[in-house]
């Protein structure tokens, strides 16, 4: 079996702090594993590890059987695989809309800009966008932003997804043309790591759940029987809190 | 409340009006009835020697200009690789650039001309004085905008370098095509200021014989034992520096704006 990530006990420390504790993790091609878990329990990190954002203090990260904690592995070519979309959007506000998208396909793919705009624009589309190309980032509201920003990422055409709360952020209306830009993507067949609060969108689209708290992966199923039968105490106190305003 | 406001700013203007006439009139009485009054005015303003003076300290007007240009050139690039080499991951070239930038920032302008061109002639590198005045002036100069580099880039949200290396840009295209553009809108106001300064800083180059505007204004002074040339070098520097220093308002203002 070929997995699309594979973690073997990473462990993650900023000086004293250990945010990660050993965590071990495989995901398949297609899957959708939604990550939960209270603030500070190393969720975000953990993403951030997958595409070495941060580096690991030990342990391994495969992606695609290649293993990215490797020095001799070229990290740059590595994050083209490995798409990633934040919390606070991160669109580069002296660009318009299409040149945020086309930018790395240019630069790093070297593609044609022609051959990048039309991509572009399919990919605008695709988050209901086409219309805003030639809008600058300040000028869109923070779903708009927030789907460009899922279509900058799929401009590199990854073959993994990684999402860190990214709807956090947004005025509660704007919540939804978000996750339904992600369950498009998850129905496409996209792998995807996401990173939420939104139990809906957990339950509906994940195939797969991991409680996470205090830099562990406490347990892990279908999302559905984590919410009804959570077993450790921890998960029961956390899901008991969230759960109770469905 | 209002009323009252009101009332008191109409003193105020009253007032400012006043002491403004009577700072006038007592210049005017100064300079006409009084012996030291005629006495400033033929050696700061005299006519004779303006009409002289001027036409020659302005000839080094276009020396200073080019001075203040050619530096800025170099001064802009080298500035921009010791800001990087700042805040490299690198610990051994950020040293470099911290020494660099403190030793050079710790030392007076003039030393530093003095040393590139007569240490340097010491060793045999007889240099042009033009082009040991740029060097001086860009070495000098590197260092502060090395430092307003810095702080424009490290300005921008380190959100900004994670996504584009998320999106596979290596380090050195993420800083030119998305840090440095948001960079440089940020250190636009600062470097204007700093370039009305390198201007100003060009006149130390008279102790180089560089025949630029206060070298000239100090030679008229002593071929006509007449302070009036250096009012001629004085008004040539504000005709240069007090439009430049509007125009850095006036661009400030309207980037603000555009936040």
């Amino acid at each position: 079996m070929n997995f699309m990530v594979e973690v073997r006990n990473l462990h993650k420390r900023f000086g004293h702090h250990e945010v990660l504790r050993g965590i071990n993790l495989r995901v398949k091609p297609s899957e959708v594993l939604v990550i939960v878990g209270p603030s500070g329990s190393g969720k975000s990190t953990l993403l951030r590890c997958i595409n070495g954002l941060e580096h690991a203090t030990s342990g391994q990260i495969l992606i695609e059987g290649v293993d990215i904690t490797d020095s001799r592995v070229d990290i740059n070519a590595m994050r083209q695989k490995v798409g990633i979309v934040f919390q606070s959007f991160n669109l580069f506000p002296h660009l318009t809309v299409l040149r945020n998208v086309t930018l790395a396909p240019i630069k790093v793919k070297k593609m044609r800009p022609e051959e990048a705009e039309a991509k572009a624009l399919q990919l605008l589309k695709r988050v209901g966008l086409e219309d805003k190309a030639q809008a600058y980032p300040s000028q869109l509201s923070g779903g708009q932003q927030q789907r460009v920003a899922i279509a900058r990422a799929l401009a590199m055409d990854p073959d993994l997804m990684l999402f860190d709360e990214v709807t956090s952020a947004l005025d509660p209306e704007l919540v939804k043309e978000v996750l339904d830009a992600m369950k498009d993507l998850a129905r496409s067949g996209m792998t995807m790591l996401v990173v939420t609060h939104e139990m809906g969108f957990a339950r509906e689209v994940g195939d797969r759940l991991i409680f996470m708290d205090e830099g562990e992966i406490v347990e892990e199923g279908k999302p559905v029987e984590i919410f009804t039968n959570p077993k450790s105490p921890r998960a029961k106190d956390f899901f008991s809190k969230i759960l109770s305003h469905l | 409340m209002v009323d009252i406001d009101e009332r008191w700013k109409k003193v105020l203007w009253l007032l400012g009006i006043l002491i403004s006439l009577g700072i006038l009139a007592f210049l005017v009485v100064f300079f006409l009835r009084f012996e030291a009054g005629r006495t400033f005015r033929a050696e700061f303003f005299n006519g004779r020697t303006f009409r002289k003076a001027m036409p020659y300290v302005l000839g080094g007007l276009s020396l200073t200009v080019r001075l203040a240009l050619v530096s800025e050139v170099f001064i802009l690039v080298v500035g921009l690789i010791i800001a990087l080499a700042r805040i490299s991951k690198n610990p051994i070239l950020r040293a470099l650039a911290i020494v660099y930038i403190d030793v050079i920032r710790g030392l007076p302008l003039l030393l530093q001309i003095f040393i590139v061109y007569y240490g340097l002639a010491y060793l045999g590198f007889k240099l042009d004085p033009f082009v040991a005045g740029v060097a001086a002036l860009t070495i000098c100069y590197a260092a502060y905008e090395a430092e307003i580099f810095r702080a424009g880039i490290e300005s921008i949200h380190k959100g900004q370098m994670e996504a584009a290396r998320s999106l596979g840009m290596g380090y050195m295209q993420a800083m030119r095509y998305v840090i440095l553009p948001q960079a440089v809108r940020n250190v636009i106001p600062p470097l204007s200021n700093e370039f009305i300064a390198l201007l100003k800083d060009t006149s130390l180059l008279s102790v180089i014989a560089l025949a630029e505007v206060l070298r000239r204004g100090t030679e008229m002074m002593g071929k006509y034992y007449n302070v009036t040339p250096l009012v001629c070098a004085a008004l040539c520097y504000l005709m240069i520096t007090l439009p430049l220093m509007r125009l850095v308002q006036y661009v400030s203002n309207r980037l603000s704006e555009g936040r």
